[in-house]
């Protein structure tokens, strides 16, 4: 009886000092722990626009950081799903750093031919983050965050000032005007069509755009036309225009007048 | 005269489990309460769990002291069982049946984390069992050295 009792005494007495040992060792290393997020970056590529989530874990603690997978989820304010992403690390060993990247991908041809209005109205988007990793290969963590992205329109507050003619009598002078509210610049071409009140082709014009982002664009646009044509002008009507892109293209109906 | 003797006899009985009582009492204390404190800041506990720190402080140093004073006889060893089941409660309450959730605001965010703990929990619960289970043998023990004794003084 009293060997019994004695190896449970030893038993238990190393077993508390193994659990105390490794409460104290696993708050230490929580401790050490040095997660730091770098500059949210915005870039193009091909037809997606990319938000790039740097991140770097240090992990000076006692234990490994294993099977940490990062998803995030990009809703709209009605909760349809815009993209998901998922970035996974195998392992952090303790004593190593890494550094990573997660990508947020966006098909933005798809987005804006879904959601036109987010192209000339200012918005916003939910993020939701989830994170799951394996501590000391024996403790799993979750943590998920939930915040609000502002979405700026490229094309915000777009609208025609008064069309004229030249005195040539055939250049039709278009004001176009926009504001690029969005992270990113916009380099492509904007075509316009001119249809009077009876929805008769007036004229029709290109030019080139290069706005750079959360920079306004006030240009008049120059057409050519006949002079039949331009006597088809009235003082209200519709303009078509058809902005093409390389990340995506967009049509907008205005009127004027 | 014999009760006088017997409360002598008691009292000397007793001061020295009084003295090891106060000075385990306050060596727990010290290991539990003070020590941590040095080691870990104590706002480093998230909220609500600094009542829960308290707590098990004030259970370990309870059970430290009641022991020690109850040594050598049989409720030293009752309260030892007593200690083992408290702590096998207070461990699953505080840690919400192994699963911790926490809801953390950072600046414009809401950070939720839930820490699965059922692991670490279940180790905890199977070494206050063990701690049991040896309590119950010592008690086993002293009892038949008791009976012992008495058919040996019959």
């Amino acid at each position: 009886m009293k060997q019994a009792i004695r190896a449970l005494t030893i038993a238990t007495l190393i077993l508390w000092i193994l659990l105390i040992v490794f409460a104290i060792t696993a708050v230490y290393s929580v401790m050490n722990l040095d997660i730091d997020f770098g500059e949210t970056q915005f870039f193009p590529s091909n037809e997606d626009v990319v938000l790039s989530l740097p991140f770097f874990i240090n992990n000076s603690g006692y234990y490994d950081i294993s099977e940490l997978n990062v998803t995030t989820r990009v809703t709209d304010y009605n909760g349809t799903l815009l993209a998901l992403s998922e970035t996974f690390v195998p392992l952090v060993a303790s004593g190593s750093n890494v550094e990573t990247v997660h990508n947020i991908s966006i098909d933005l041809n798809d987005l804006f031919m879904e959601y036109t209005e987010i192209l000339f109205n200012d918005s916003s988007f939910e993020l939701d983050a989830f994170i799951a990793l394996n501590f000391a290969h024996a403790i799993p963590v979750q943590m998920s965050i939930n915040m609000t992205i502002p979405w700026g329109a490229p094309l915000s507050n777009l609208s025609i000032g008064e069309i004229f003619v030249l005195s040539d009598n055939r250049t039709v002078v278009i004001p176009v005007s926009f504001e690029n509210h969005s992270y990113f610049d916009i380099v492509g071409t904007m075509q316009l069509e001119v249809y009077n009140d009876v929805d008769e082709l007036v004229t029709s014009g290109q030019t080139d755009l290069d706005v750079p982002s959360y920079y306004g664009y006030n240009e008049p646009v120059e057409a050519y036309s006949s002079l039949e044509d331009v006597l088809k002008l009235t003082e209200s009507g519709k303009v078509h225009l058809v902005f093409e892109f390389p990340m995506f293209t967009a049509e907008q109906w205005i009127t004027y007048g | 005269m014999v009760k006088e003797s017997s409360e002598k006899s008691l009292i000397r009985k007793m001061v020295p489990n009084v003295f090891k009582a106060a000075v385990w009492g306050i060596f727990t204390y010290m290991i539990v309460s003070y020590l941590p404190t040095l080691l870990f800041p104590i706002d480093f506990l998230p909220f609500g769990y600094n009542q829960f720190f308290d707590l098990f402080v004030g259970i370990v140093v309870f059970f430290a002291v009641i022991t020690n004073l109850f040594s050598g006889t049989i409720f030293g060893y009752a309260f030892s069982i007593a200690r083992g089941l408290v702590m096998i409660i207070y461990f699953i309450v505080a840690f919400n049946g192994g699963i911790i959730s926490l809801t953390m605001p950072m600046s414009e965010v809401t950070v939720n984390l839930v820490v699965d703990v059922k692991a670490f929990l279940t180790i905890l619960v199977l070494v206050n069992l063990l701690g049991i289970g040896k309590s119950l043998l010592q008690v086993t023990n002293f009892l038949a050295k008791k009976v012992e004794a008495n058919q040996l003084n019959q």
